[in-house]
């Protein structure tokens, strides 16, 4: 038995410090899916505290054959979703907190070519601004399947799917992005010729 | 432009030969679309996490114990007001009662084996309602409405029975 399933058994069993141990571990992907999938920071930190409460108080739930990290960010998704729906239909809308409380990773100025490095967050930026424009089950999918490499069994486990159209969603929303990314590079760079957008 | 099969390539992640890579290479040079596809899926792959603010566990424990502060004072109020509605209720049934409590032990009597009756004929009654209405209700109802309803309660019965046995085979979903 590894650390995490006997932390995960120690906080069934009423542990508050193995929990803890649990938060410390999964923190950075919690919140990483959170803000990918709520675009801002403030949003992003109240839903992975939430997520690990509902974790907590779900715990009995927990099957072990399963992957604690697929559960918990099972969790996460489903609670994101839940909370776009809703912000949907209130007066506040994703573009107006984008602009107050967007932030974005700072390019590393220790790269070899800071220039360089600075370019590609900049495209990482404009990417995970055209994430937000897909469907919030698609934009769960690709999170899941990009940043944390959950397989389509995974993605279909955690976000209620079937397997099929978690495949389905992955290419259309794939065929997305790509599309949005042509109109925005041609809006950007209208001078730059298609070959030297090249990246393969 | 034909994108077929280096969309495919692309949208799978799936490896390449280097033939393969050299086609798609060609490819993706006259192929915005795909180029686009491309770079896209790089950046995906490539985009680190974010990291949440220091001393989120913190942060975390903080909050925990306030929602379990919260959720022992709802536990609480909920109480006091599920014994405080109880006694009301049985205050407020038993009121009329309790002048005869005090009275000579044959009123005291008298008044149960009175409350008896009363439930005993007032259930004798709601039965010979229902028969009557069950009666008289047939004669009302077309055909097709008796296949209605009965169709109703058989498909809440497969519901309840299909919720039942998903809650024992498989448990609660996972996903909160």
């Amino acid at each position: 038995m590894n650390d995490e399933n006997a932390w995960v058994l120690q906080a069934q069993r009423g542990s508050d410090e193995a929990f803890t141990q649990l938060v410390e571990t999964y923190q950075k992907p919690v919140y990483n899916l959170c803000y990918r999938m709520l675009g801002e920071p403030e949003a992003a930190e109240d839903a992975a505290q939430e997520t690990f409460l509902r974790a907590y108080q779900n715990l009995h739930r927990y099957d072990n054959s399963r992957a604690f990290g697929t559960w918990i960010l099972s969790i996460a998704a489903h609670y994101c979703i839940d909370r776009l729906r809703k912000r949907r239909f209130s007066v506040f809308s994703i573009d107006a907190e984008d602009e107050d409380g967007m932030t974005f990773e700072i390019a590393d100025p220790a790269s070899p070519d800071p220039e360089a490095e600075s370019a590609k967050q900049e495209d990482r930026d404009r990417l995970h601004l055209l994430l937000k424009d897909l469907d919030d089950t698609d934009r769960a999918a690709v999170i899941m399947r990009y940043w944390y490499d959950c397989s389509e069994v995974e993605i279909a486990q955690s976000l209620n799917l079937t397997v099929s159209a978690v495949k389905s969603r992955l290419h259309r929303s794939r065929r997305a992005l790509a599309e949005m990314w042509q109109k925005e590079k041609s809006r950007s760079y209208p001078e730059r010729r298609s070959h030297e957008s090249l990246a393969f | 432009m034909n994108h077929l099969p280096f969309e495919n390539w692309l949208l799978d992640d799936r490896p390449v030969t280097p033939e393969q890579q050299r086609e798609l290479e060609l490819h993706l040079r006259d192929c915005s679309y795909c180029s686009a596809l491309s770079e896209t899926g790089r950046m995906l792959k490539t985009t680190k996490m974010v990291a949440p603010a220091a001393n989120f566990t913190a942060r975390f424990q903080a909050r925990l114990a306030e929602r379990k502060i919260a959720d022992r004072r709802r536990r609480l109020w909920g109480t006091v007001l599920f014994t405080m509605g109880g006694l009301a209720l049985l205050l407020w049934i038993l009121a009329p009662y309790a002048v005869s409590f005090f009275a000579s032990p044959a009123t005291w009597i008298s008044v149960i084996v009175g409350w008896l009756v009363f439930v005993g004929t007032t259930l004798f009654a709601l039965i010979d309602a229902g028969l009557v209405i069950l009666s008289v209700i047939p004669n009302f109802l077309p055909p097709f409405a008796w296949m209605v309803l009965l169709s109703m309660v058989a498909g809440i019965g497969l519901l309840w029975s299909v919720s039942i046995w998903r809650f024992t085979q498989r448990g609660v979903p996972q996903g909160v």
